[in-house]
């Protein structure tokens, strides 16, 4: 049911609902109403081209207003890499195997950088510096967006 | 930017600090009782009574809930910061360099929240306590707040090589200092094998790389330089604070190690201070992640960047099993956040205070003069004050 619904399609109530705790507003809604249609979608300035994120309102880097979130190719390199031994609950999560938690630097920008978990691989694989592309996966019917190693199996 | 400008330099004294001592379990206490009881404490020490309060100055519970439950009759300012706590010292001494207030009472209560104990979570009525905004993201692929610390400390093993003996130093350095210390929460010896031994949390960091959730507060006195040396305890006089910020303060999107509040917090107080490292008696580097003391060691510049554990090691004194600088400056001589308590600056504070007025008991640095307090972490809350005894 879920991969039927498109982002476009959900209220304002919905999106509320639907990402519960993660700080929906007019800043951010756009960023997660893409996640529905497994879309990255990423700020970048209309004026001066510069990617953000977290979503802001106005370009840092020349402060236009004009700011629309565009998606990204979702490849980049590890830049940070934690494993949760434990952490908040969510379903499917289970830290018996500890939880990888990495932060991306994407290949749109130097220093633009995104974090979320990393699929698909053993955690002794998963190291700073390896390459990954994006991917997504499903929790609570909504979709999240994952990472898997670039040159996995 | 940064400016050298400093009116209030000696303008502004500490004049008392106290503390009801921290227990690493819950009490059947709420936090204003803690709260309570280190502002009565502090104000009886200094011969102050209620009426002589013209500030306060606190994150919870808020000041006005402080002013009606210690009836102070009137204040002419207040504020509630977020935490650390050099925030609040910076908004108090503010205030009483401004002439907006003379005397604030400044307090912090460290309390064990549901979301860091699963034990804190089974009173129900601390269910709607805090210390500061709630985590807001509670989903697993969050690198916010803690998880920041612990993403960071796995690109310093990256980029140094380190092994994770170097975070063990500082677990144990904080242990063996709060043995001495009878108001801190964990006083058993901790040795580097238990330390390597310990469970992991979130790797690289294990238990002993975490502050300890407590309850206890501390409390301020802090006047005029004027008002200060008419009260019984030595004052001590704030040279410099600084509360250092840079554009990139999200935890995933900080451009590196060598580039976040602490490097703004130092230059700035080196800009406005009179003295630095080479001139300080006792260093108080803030440890509510082992990772944090490593590099505010590295960034105050007592060495270069990724030696601070070798740093520690070549400083370590065997005989008291504890680092003593050059033989004579020790590092968190409290215990710290690992092993006093959690406190979020206001223990390395109180303790900065004790020192130089002389009170420290058993801890004291001899003839302690001047201290520097680095508190708070990388991102939004790194901050620092130099102090000298007047």
């Amino acid at each position: 049911m879920s991969s039927d619904r498109s982002g476009t399609d959900v209220s304002d109530e919905q999106l509320l609902t639907l990402f519960a705790g993660y700080g929906v507003d007019h800043d951010t809604a756009a960023h997660l109403r893409g996640r529905l249609t497994r879309q990255l979608l990423v700020n970048q300035c209309a004026s001066c081209g510069h990617w953000h994120h977290p979503p802001r309102p106005v370009c840092p880097e020349c402060w236009s207003f004009e700011v629309t979130a565009r998606p990204v190719a979702g490849t980049g390199t590890i830049h940070l890499a934690v494993f949760l031994h434990q952490g908040p609950p969510a379903p499917g999560v289970d830290y018996s195997t500890p939880y990888p938690l990495v932060t991306v630097e994407l290949d749109e920008q130097p220093g633009l950088r995104f974090s979320a978990t990393v699929v698909g691989s053993a955690n002794e694989d998963i190291a700073i510096g390896r390459r990954v592309r994006l991917d997504w996966i499903e929790r609570d019917d909504v979709p999240v967006p994952v990472f898997r190693l670039e040159d996995a199996a | 930017m940064i400016t050298s400008r400093n009116p209030l330099r000696d303008r502004v004294a500490i004049a008392g600090a106290a503390t009801t001592g921290f227990v690493a379990a819950n009490t059947a206490r709420s936090q204003a009782s803690l709260a309570a009881e280190a502002c009565i404490k502090v104000l009886r020490e200094c011969g102050l009574g209620a009426e002589d309060v013209d500030g306060i100055c606190g994150s919870a519970p808020s000041a006005p809930h402080v002013q009606a439950m210690l009836g102070i009759p009137e204040v002419t300012w207040f504020a509630n910061p977020a935490i650390p706590f050099v925030n609040h010292l910076a908004a108090a001494v503010s205030a009483v360099a401004s002439g907006l207030c003379e005397t604030v009472l400044a307090y912090h209560a460290a309390y064990r929240l549901p979301w860091n104990t699963g034990s804190a979570w089974k009173d129900p009525f601390r269910r709607d306590s805090g210390v500061g905004p709630k985590p807001l993201n509670r989903q697993p692929d969050s690198v916010a707040g803690s998880v920041g610390y612990t993403a960071w400390a796995s690109r310093y093993l990256h980029e140094f090589g380190t092994p994770r003996e170097h975070f063990g130093y500082v677990a144990v350095n904080d242990r063996t200092n709060a043995a001495a210390n009878p108001a801190a929460a964990l006083r058993t010896p901790l040795t580097m094998e238990d330390y390597l031994g310990a469970r992991m949390v979130r790797w690289p960091l294990c238990l002993y790389d975490m502050d300890i959730a407590v309850d206890g507060a501390d409390a301020f006195i802090i006047t005029t330089a004027e008002r200060a040396r008419d009260l019984p305890n030595p004052p001590v006089l704030v040279d410099a604070v600084a509360l250092g910020m840079t554009d990139k303060n999200d935890e995933d999107q900080a451009p590196g190690l060598e580039a976040h509040g602490q490097q703004v917090t130092v230059r700035a107080l080196k800009a406005k201070s009179d003295f630095w490292i080479e001139d300080c008696d006792v260093y108080f580097p803030y440890d509510g992640f082992t990772i944090i003391t490593l590099n505010w060691i590295e960034n105050a510049g007592w060495c270069g960047r990724g030696e601070a554990g070798d740093f520690l090691k070549q400083h370590w004194d065997a005989a008291s099993n504890r680092v003593l600088i050059d033989g004579r400056i020790p590092i968190n001589p409290h215990g710290g956040s690992l092993s006093e308590g959690g406190t979020q600056g206001s223990g390395h504070l109180r303790e900065a205070v004790h020192q130089l007025q002389g009170l420290a008991g058993e801890r004291q640095v001899a003839d302690a003069q001047r201290a520097i307090v680095t508190a708070g972490g990388f991102f939004f809350n790194a901050q620092g004050v130099t102090l000298h005894r007047g």
